[in-house]
């Protein structure tokens, strides 16, 4: 009887939200995953894969966008309102990173635990299967994390778990084409190409470095932003020329990539600090709206800020906008995370996301200000 | 009710183009005139209820698709579906009137706008006196669809089902529940009451009515919904049917034709309202239906031709649709009224 009742307060709990949601959203689509994910990787324009990360045995899925979603125009015609698995396959360990090679049906994962690389095929043939058709080697040493990757515009591959072994690898013949020669070795939290050949690879103290993969020259080296003795962690993005730096207890800086020794501005976010491992949160640049950023992992919400009104002083600041959808619509309530996030590459306002408890949203929100 | 008005309804009718349909006080139950202008003892054709005050001014961007009344009146007309003859205007609804569903408290805070924030964001509107005023010309125009229909058989509103609404709190774009107020007014309050049947099949399950009807006999609360539209937190009509999304024209006719016949047969009402909502159309942004405009259309000709066939008067609503080109919903919405133009030609009328 209690738990019938609990049951509709839940659902009123839920009709609550989806009200709200009318006017808080221009589209909003969830799915619920048998597994959680923590990553979410665009394979096209309109599919996305996501994989378990439990200990065993993890399914890897291709999912298509609801076609309501993506119908704009003729939103009317589609009566299609759910996301749909198009591909799947099994790997044996968990999936902490997962990257697509653009222009073709691989993608390349890591397990967290090694930093040794699996590459799959995603269907081809008519099949329907994720296929796990080749590796990469990692270093050889044992290292505590797993690996970034970063995969540019041909079939190469830069990885690397520690700043100690970056490698760029030809993922057809496996060759080594590129490894950085760094003095530390600290674990990175993420790494990623800001032009075809140059990329930045963030370590989890806040160090950043950018190097050139044509060149055998030492990378740049840009200390992380001093931390009063705190032990945080610290996540980067870079995007168009601009680099934001995120620490485990919210703060925010930003900078020039090509004067990452000053901060232009910087913020304390609206977070709850907590103990974070290097998977939990995510930062990233909107490509396709000015001066914002989508911030997920410090609890159920994404944020999304405008840092065009950030000062120089690091101030308190609001998110622009807050997506609750997870922490309302999970019955765990409170103990739910945002795993992971990603805009979309086009549209403006649109982004995914997945928590802890196996849910997958997509979302379109309203900028308030502009009504 | 005043003398004077009183007997200009008995006399010669003077010429005018629009009627006006007053409310009788609740008390005047037994009393079959209205008060009206002409117009509408003149025209033999389908009543439709209609007002200029069904639309307010909504915030920039709200999601609500007020645009929807004006429009459809447009386009009846346009498409010669109706003539503006036939269309009956009605009073707002009063507090009395109001009053023999929803609690004084409640009325009191819609009046005077000391709604609560987050009483206001359970029913998706932010309150004005614009809106309060619509919803009450909205229950005004179902009330009267109600009288009409019991004169002449079968009468269509361009707005109404309001049926999220509770006697003390709104919800889901619902302030009143003009449903609800109607089969009160028209249940009447002395014996033999009169029995009104509710058929409902609007996407979304008609939860404020059932539970204001959820003790009383002489009104059958009938819907059909998807299960997993809103609300999630369902009450309990008299006859509940929850189907599966993704549902089709032909099944979804099959279901409507499974339950109808005999509730008409056995619970035998004086009067039915019919809420004719759209949103189990497959366009509809919101339903998680796949019906077609042919099957709405198949469907409201069924339901109302059902009824007038064995003698029961019909009044319809348009119930719920949502989608952001206003002028294909509102085209969507005229469907009900294109049926019941056919009924009312094939059933001599």
């Amino acid at each position: 009887m209690a738990e019938m009742e609990e049951t509709l307060d839940f659902n009123d709990i839920l009709d609550d939200w989806f009200i709200e949601s009318l006017k808080t959203y221009k589209d909003l689509h969830v799915y619920q995953l048998e597994h959680p994910t923590q990553v979410i990787e665009w394979t096209s324009g309109r599919t996305v894969c996501v994989a378990g990360y439990s200990s065993s045995k993890n399914e890897i899925l291709e999912l298509h966008l609801p076609l309501k979603l993506l119908a704009d125009e003729n939103k009317g015609l589609c009566a299609e309102r759910d996301f749909k698995v198009v591909h799947g396959g099994f790997a044996e360990g968990p999936v902490c990173c997962l990257r697509h090679v653009p222009g073709t049906r691989c993608v390349v994962t890591n397990d967290g635990l090694s930093s040794d690389l699996q590459v799959w095929t995603v269907g081809g043939d008519d099949s329907d299967v994720i296929r796990r058709t080749g590796s990469v080697k990692g270093t050889r040493s044992v290292s505590a994390g797993g690996s970034r990757i970063a995969a540019p515009l041909s079939s190469q591959v830069l990885h690397g778990a520690r700043s100690s072994d970056i490698q760029l690898t030809e993922l057809t013949s496996g060759q080594s084409l590129y490894t950085l020669e760094t003095d530390s070795a600290e674990p990175l939290s993420s790494l990623q190409f800001v032009s075809d050949a140059v990329f930045l690879a963030g370590g989890c103290n806040g160090d950043v470095y950018i190097a050139d993969t044509r060149t055998s020259a030492a990378p740049q080296l840009c200390p992380g932003p001093a931390s009063r003795g705190e032990s945080v962690l610290w996540w980067t993005d870079a995007s168009a020329g601009r680099v934001v730096r995120l620490s485990s207890s919210g703060r925010a800086v930003i900078s020039d990539l090509r004067d990452l020794g000053e901060a232009v501005s910087a913020a304390q976010l609206d977070v709850q600090s907590r103990r974070c491992n290097l998977d939990d949160v995510r930062v990233s640049w909107a490509p396709a709206l000015d001066d914002c950023i989508a911030v997920s992992g410090f609890s159920a919400a994404v944020q999304v800020y405008k840092t065009s009104v950030w000062s120089a002083e690091r101030q308190d600041v609001r998110p622009l906008f807050e997506h609750r959808g997870h922490s309302v619509s999970s019955r765990s309530g409170d103990h739910v995370f945002a795993t992971a996030h990603v805009w979309h590459p086009e549209r403006p306002r649109t982004l995914l996301s997945a928590a802890s408890d196996g849910s997958v949203h997509v979302w379109d929100w309203v900028d308030q200000s502009e009504l | 009710m005043r003398d004077s008005q009183r007997i200009m309804t008995c006399m010669t009718p003077t010429f005018s183009r629009r009627k006006v349909g007053r409310l009788l006080g609740a008390a005047f139950t037994s009393c079959r005139c209205f008060h009206t202008e002409l117009g509408g003892l003149e025209s033999s054709a389908l009543p439709i209820v209609h007002h200029s005050s069904y639309a307010c001014e909504l915030p920039a961007g709200h999601r609500f698709p007020m645009a929807k009344f004006p429009r459809l009146l447009h386009f009846l007309i346009k498409d010669q579906v109706i003539t503006e003859k036939q269309v009956w205007v009605p009073e707002i609804a009063s507090e009395a009137l109001l009053s023999c569903v929803h609690t004084e408290e409640y009325l009191n805070n819609l009046m005077n706008g000391t709604i609560n924030e987050q009483e206001q964001r359970r029913t998706g509107f932010p309150w004005s006196e614009g809106i309060v005023t619509r919803c009450r010309y909205e229950t005004g125009g179902t009330v009267l669809a109600a009288e009409v229909a019991l004169q002449r058989g079968l009468a269509c509103s361009t707005a109404g089902g309001t049926h999220h609404a509770f006697p003390s709190y709104g919800s889901g774009f619902c302030l009143l529940n003009d449903l609800a107020v109607a089969a009160k007014y028209l249940m009447g309050i002395s014996s033999p009451k009169r029995k009104v049947l509710i058929v409902d099949l609007d996407v979304h399950q008609g939860d404020g009515t059932a539970f204001i009807f959820k003790e009383e006999p002489c009104v059958f609360t009938f819907s059909v919904h998807c299960g997993k539209n809103f609300p999630l937190r369902k009450q309990q009509s008299d006859l509940d049917i929850s189907v599966e999304d993704g549902m089709k024209d032909k099944e979804y006719l099959s279901t409507v034709e499974a339950h109808l016949p005999w509730l008409l047969e056995t619970f035998g009402p004086d009067l039915v309202l019919y809420d004719a909502g759209v949103d189990p159309h497959g366009e509809d942004e919101l339903g998680r239906l796949r019906l077609t405009d042919q099957g709405l259309y198949q469907r409201d000709l069924y339901v109302m031709k059902t009824a007038v066939s064995r003698g029961v008067p019909v009044a319809a609503v348009i119930g719920g649709g949502y989608s952001r080109d206003i002028d294909k919903l509102a085209l969507r919405h005229s469907i009900l009224h294109r049926a019941a133009t056919q009924v009312w030609r094939e059933c001599g009328m």
